[in-house]
């Protein structure tokens, strides 16, 4: 009998009982659904990891000298962290392009006696290169400030001051802690990112050697490295570790690159589909079950039809094409719904998320070869049975 | 039709159904086989129609013996050289009439366009032709064991089996099946072999044996 006559029939079939077959197809929609989401949803994730280091490249380097818990953090001397420690010779040697040390403060602000949420950045010339910061009006902290209490706000600390002051900030003065800066500038809103650990939109940042006045005590200080295109990531690290432990006995180095970053975050992608992997696989294997249950349901009630079928001359293989084709055709269109379903669900998740949104092809050709795959898995024994069924055992059934 | 048989069949616990039985039909015989319910009539007739195989005994079909047939080869006989007719008809009641009738060809390997055509052409030589269309249900009983009748026959079958083929259905239209049956035999040269208990089919037989405790008597 013709395969296409087979897939006919197996439609034709399935829609006399749509109720039971729409119940039977649930499972399998569920279960297809869940894979289809989980890897479209994982690939997006990826997707949005991976954007964040178009705007920002991946020739970075981050290092954060954290004070050490169990020493006396008191007696570690504190040498001012900034660019001249490092001799210029020895960054291009290393290949290093650029080093933008920072240091973040924690202080009370006030703009016209209203207090303002936000970081205190101590930061050099350097560091809106590194960290890809444009300005928007005014300009941007130089080395040339030294000491002077300048500041350039964030993108959003701009917008909150202008809200609530109906005025433009610019050249007006802001108060950190107990001192007076003049605002000279401010920053383009700027991609957030989970390297640079600071959100710079909400922050205030100020002279690097300012904010040693600032604060005496400052326990986390952090470099930005660029690297040129042709250095090491692990060679560059390397020569930081020892001139830095040198320069700062009593500070644990961390360090952490682009490369390390992305492992990581695809790691955590992994274990996300894995587990939801899981959750789609019950499914299917409880949607086959359905199937299986409806198919066996069917068979008893049409034993007769098999006798018959069998006297005019159907073959044990005829008839189990015959069931298994209706197996599959049930899984297949659960399959296609559970496509449809899970890439909508994806896009759901990468609206609420505020992730741009891509249709990847691979995630629902798995989905459907997987829902087939469980179709023709579950409808193999109940094809099986039918095709054992005895001819006359069968012709006699009402 | 050479058809020598030996048959011995014991069911579930061991009882036989039928008891040494040997019969010869003959090549565009008409044979009615008849017996009171419980004398093995049905199960001959799954013999003779390879729904069932025989516990003992030899089964040689046009010249060709066989009783040891696989199941594969038995679905390709049922499919070529037998056609069944039934009491209760047994079409398929989610296709049309047509469909039904071209059930047998597809099985045989048909295209399905040809097969439509002959299926046609075969309701059409028993003026049923004009409700392809419709489902059995929506046809009286008369109509549908004419339908049931092309189906058995679309294949050019050697044998047709009809086990109570009037049966179901009132005296008038029942005579007009007999009608058929006959006209199949005699001018087609076709071998029919009716198991019924009505003596009013039988009288139509060119022969006629009785079945009584699973053995002939004559």
């Amino acid at each position: 009998m013709k395969m296409s006559m087979v897939i006919q029939e197996g439609i034709i079939n399935l829609l006399l009982s749509p109720l039971r077959s729409l119940l039977a197809l649930l499972g399998i929609l569920v279960g297809t659904a869940s894979v289809v989401a989980m890897l479209s949803g994982g690939k997006l994730a990826e997707h949005e990891a991976l954007k964040q280091f178009e705007s920002l490249g991946t020739d970075l380097l981050a290092v954060s000298l954290r004070q050490r818990s169990d020493s006396e953090s008191q007696a570690v001397s504190e040498a001012p962290l900034n660019a001249a420690l490092f001799p210029v010779s020895v960054l291009k040697k290393n290949g290093i392009r650029l080093m933008a040390p920072y240091v973040q403060l924690f202080h009370e602000m006030q703009y016209d006696s209203q207090e303002i949420r936000g970081t205190v950045l101590g930061v050099t010339g350097e560091f809106f290169q590194a960290a890809h910061i444009e300005s928007a009006r005014g300009r941007l902290i130089s080395d040339m400030d030294a000491f002077n209490l300048y500041c350039v706000l964030g993108n959003s600390v701009y917008e909150t001051v202008r809200k609530n002051s109906l005025e433009d900030p610019l050249g007006r003065q802001l108060q950190i802690g107990k001192n007076i800066f003049t605002i000279v500038g401010t920053a383009k809103s700027w991609p957030q990112n989970s390297f640079v650990f600071t959100n710079i939109n909400d922050a205030v940042m100020i002279p690097a050697q300012t904010s040693m006045l600032l604060s005496r005590n400052i326990s986390d200080s952090n470099i930005i490295v660029r690297l040129s295109s042709s250095a090491r990531a692990d060679a560059v690290e390397e020569v930081l570790r020892r001139f830095l432990s040198v320069q700062f006995p009593g500070r644990d180095l961390v360090f952490q690159s682009p490369k390390e970053l992305i492992a990581r975050m695809t790691r955590q992608t992994e274990i996300f589909t894995v587990f939801l992997g899981l959750i789609g696989g019950i499914s299917l294997c409880v949607g086959g079950i359905g199937v299986m249950n409806i198919m066996l349901v069917s068979i008893t009630e049409r034993k007769r039809e098999i006798g018959i079928r069998r006297a005019v001359g159907a073959t044990r293989p005829d008839i189990r094409c015959l069931f298994l084709a209706e197996a599959v055709m049930i899984s297949l269109f659960g399959g296609v719904l559970g496509v449809l379903l899970g890439v909508f669900i994806s896009w759901l998740t990468a609206v609420f998320w505020h992730w741009s949104f891509a249709f990847f092809l691979f995630p629902p050709l798995i989905g459907f070869s997987v829902s087939a795959a469980t179709g023709i898995f579950f409808g193999i024994y109940p094809a099986w049975r039918a095709s054992l069924l005895d001819p006359i055992e069968a012709l006699r059934a009402v | 039709m050479k058809n020598i048989t030996k048959i011995y069949r014991s069911g579930p616990v061991d009882c036989p159904a039928l008891n040494d039985v040997s019969i010869t039909i003959h090549r565009g015989e008409m044979l009615g086989i008849v017996g009171s319910s419980g004398s093995g009539k049905s199960t001959l007739m799954n013999i003779l129609g390879f729904l069932d195989q025989c516990t003992r005994g030899e089964y040689w079909f046009a010249g060709s013996d066989v009783t040891d047939l696989r199941e594969q080869e038995l679905s390709v006989i049922r499919n070529r050289r037998i056609g069944f007719i039934f009491q209760s008809f047994c079409l398929l009641p989610r296709l049309s009439v047509l469909q039904n009738v071209m059930l047998p060809l597809l099985y045989r390997g048909m295209a399905v366009c040809d097969s439509a055509d002959k299926g046609m052409a075969m309701l059409e030589r028993f003026g049923i032709h004009s409700f392809f269309r419709r489902k059995p249900g929506q046809l009286s009983g008369g109509q549908q064991q004419r339908v049931a009748i092309a189906r058995a026959l679309v294949n050019d079958p050697d044998l047709i089996l009809a086990d109570e083929p009037t049966g179901a259905l009132d005296s008038r239209t029942g005579q007009d099946v007999m009608t058929l049956l006959t006209a199949l035999s005699q001018d087609h040269h076709c071998t029919v072999v009716i198991v019924t208990h009505d003596p009013k089919v039988s009288a139509q037989c060119s022969r006629v044996v009785r079945l009584s405790d699973g053995s002939l008597v004559k």
